[in-house]
């Protein structure tokens, strides 16, 4: 039962760490080569995409906006189909 | 309670009769007695219900996930983020959307690192959660001092932004405008407790989006919602021309773009009154959601204020009516969302949209205060001096206090910084909480080895170091106290204090060998095991 109980938690905690890493990446890497552009060669910003006059950098900065709010919905998603039930499962056993 | 309406109401016929320039305060003052009166009944409602330290500091833990989400956003949608943000816009095109993007990262951090632990391990503000294992005494003194340094910067910069908006918006003077603001606060707080601050909270957010996506259609129409147009009007007006539409002066050199990021990123998840508030959901679950509706609100008004912008630079800033003999906006760039509010929605719209910013400073402040007094009782009092061995009753007692002792504190201080530079005092409360709050949240959680010693030794570090960073820096040292040349060269410190704080906490915590120290690792995998499965929590909050 004991050992049941830590294999069940170890399985949770590695569950997480799946679930958050790549999220986390997905943040944080995108961000800061934003940042980065802004700061190192912000000329790459501005050309004009698609034959409108729309910039790259205010596209990018848009979809930056949208793309914060997708990781935060597939987190919840995520988190309540894979985490819920196994930290259930824990609560179940005790 | 109607003493106060009745003063309002006499300082708004006041404000009618000195007032020139035509009927729309009107609107505008009808539409705020409406919403101070619904609020402050409100109050009356939950002041029945924050009686007890549960009710007065979570609301009693009974708030769902989209009401906490719109809560949060509202603490975030702050007077200053409309305003500042639409008119940063409107001055440089591009360069308001970095701000945007900034406040907008903080939040998956706060969703996969911190928002589930701190709803699992913490009960009324978030030294619970690294007084968990820790020494109650020494951590609980750093993260009030952390807490309340955030909260007095913030309450300063919303105090005399609001002065002088309400100044311009309904020609109260200053001092009564931080009066009312200080004074309809401190009621809001004292008697409502956590449950009046967040309905307050949640119906300026509505209002806010409301009004805000109001104006974004109205601009959009005149354009057939066609953005490629909207955008072409823009630059052929702007007289910064194509250039609005890429990076400009805000961010220059390498050093400040990485600081100033790591500060919005990680600062937004030691902010006290936002971690407040996921102490009012139930669980975990409740948490997690409150983050993405938060998420998509905030993102979404972002959207909003950067159209309003735009809209902006095309419709008023060749308009006449909106423009003072320089040739610059009436009031300042910060006004350009309420220009531009009468200019595609008469005067209507402009009551509703001064009505809905004088209401966002009163809420923003509200939650800002509740966090700073929860700091003081909580933590300083009931758990630093007392040990936890005070009644709840004394505790109340102190909270309700300090919430009025804060609010005479930012009368005052929003008077005697009426005409000083208060912008770079929301920066240094991000610094602030990014360089001591997160750190000492983060590793809490998640480092086993982190003792007291270290904890204390580099919270500390972090929290001197940012103030110091700042006050040498070109901002203050330079700007505000005229020195020719700053002693610390760059404008954002968190990339500095930041690894200080880290460092000295990791160097100090592996040469910690003491037996307190090993006490504290020991316990760590209890608090972990609380922290991801949320078992315990029930047993701590019943009381």
């Amino acid at each position: 039962m004991k050992s049941n109980y830590k294999d069940q938690l170890n399985v949770l905690i590695k569950l997480r760490s799946k679930i958050i890493r790549p999220l986390l990446f997905l943040t944080i890497t995108p961000y800061f080569f934003f940042i980065g552009v802004i700061a190192f060669k912000p000329e790459m910003f501005s050309p004009l995409i698609f034959d409108t006059n729309i910039s790259l950098g205010i596209f990018l900065g848009l979809v930056l906006i949208l793309l914060i709010f997708i990781i935060t919905l597939i987190y919840v998603y995520l988190a309540n189909k894979f985490i819920e039930p196994q930290i259930s499962a824990i609560k179940n056993n005790e | 309670m109607n003493k106060l309406i009745l003063s309002i109401l006499l300082f708004s016929n006041l404000s009618l009769a000195t007032d020139g320039n035509g009927g729309n305060n009107h609107i505008s003052i009808i539409m705020f007695i409406l919403f101070v009166s619904v609020t402050l009944f409100i109050t009356y409602w939950a002041s029945k219900r924050s009686s007890t330290a549960d009710g007065f500091y979570t609301a009693g833990g009974n708030i769902s996930g989209l009401q906490n989400g719109l809560a949060i956003s509202g603490d975030f949608m702050s007077a200053a983020s409309f305003l500042g943000i639409s008119g940063l816009v409107y001055l440089t095109g591009f360069d308001g959307l970095i701000y945007s993007i900034g406040f907008l990262i903080g939040w998956p951090i706060i969703l996969l690192l911190i928002a589930e632990p701190l709803r699992n391990l913490g009960k009324y503000s978030f030294a619970d959660v690294v007084s968990f294992r820790l020494n109650q005494r020494p951590i609980r003194i750093l993260a009030a001092c952390g807490s309340l340094s955030t909260v007095i910067l913030y309450l300063i910069a919303q105090m005399v932004g609001a002065g002088k908006l309400i100044e311009i918006l309904f020609g109260l003077p200053y001092y009564s405008a931080v009066m009312i603001v200080g004074g309809l606060m401190i009621l809001y707080v004292t008697f409502g407790g956590m449950l009046a601050t967040t309905w307050v909270q949640i119906i300026k957010a509505i209002l806010l989006l409301f009004g805000a996506t109001v104006i974004a259609l109205l601009v959009l129409f005149q354009f057939n919602f066609d953005l490629n147009l909207f955008l072409n009007e823009a630059t052929s007006i702007h007289k910064k021309g194509i250039t609005i539409l890429s990076p400009g002066g805000l961010i220059s050199d390498p050093i400040s773009a990485v600081s100033l990021g790591l500060a919005l990123m990680f600062g937004t998840a030691g902010l006290p009154h936002i971690l407040m508030r996921f102490f009012t959901v139930p669980n975990a679950i409740q948490a997690r959601k409150s983050v993405a509706y938060a998420t998509g609100f905030i993102g979404y008004f972002y959207l909003l204020t950067f159209i309003i912008g735009f809209g902006a630079i095309i419709l008023i800033s060749n308009n006449p009516a909106y423009l003072d003999t320089s040739n610059t906006l009436i009031g300042g760039n910060n006004m350009a969302a309420i220009h531009l509010a009468d200019a595609v929605g008469g005067e209507i719209l402009l009551g509703f949209i001064s009505a809905v910013a004088f209401a966002t400073i009163l809420a923003v402040v509200s939650g800002l205060t509740l966090a700073g007094a929860s700091a003081i009782s909580h933590d300083l009092y009931a758990n630093a001096f007392l040990k936890g061995k005070q009644s709840e009753k004394n505790e109340m007692l102190v909270s309700k206090l300090a919430t009025i002792l804060l609010g005479i504190l930012t009368i005052y201080l929003g008077i005697i910084f009426q005409n000083q530079n208060v912008a770079f005092m929301v920066g240094l409360a991000f610094a602030i909480a990014a360089s001591a709050n997160f750190p000492l949240l983060l590793l809490s959680i998640y480092w086993r080895k982190l003792t007291t010693r270290g904890a204390v030794i580099g919270g500390s570090l972090g929290l001197f170091s940012a103030i110091t960073f700042v006050v040498l820096g070109p901002v203050v040292w330079v700007d505000i106290l005229g020195n020719s040349s700053p002693i610390f060269p760059y404008k954002y410190p968190a990339l500095f204090s930041m690894t200080i704080t880290f460092i000295t906490i990791w160097i100090i915590c592996t040469f910690d060998k003491s037996e307190n120290g090993y006490k504290e690792i020991k316990k760590f995998d209890s608090q972990y095991f609380r922290s991801q499965t949320g078992i315990g929590i029930d047993s701590k909050t019943t009381h």
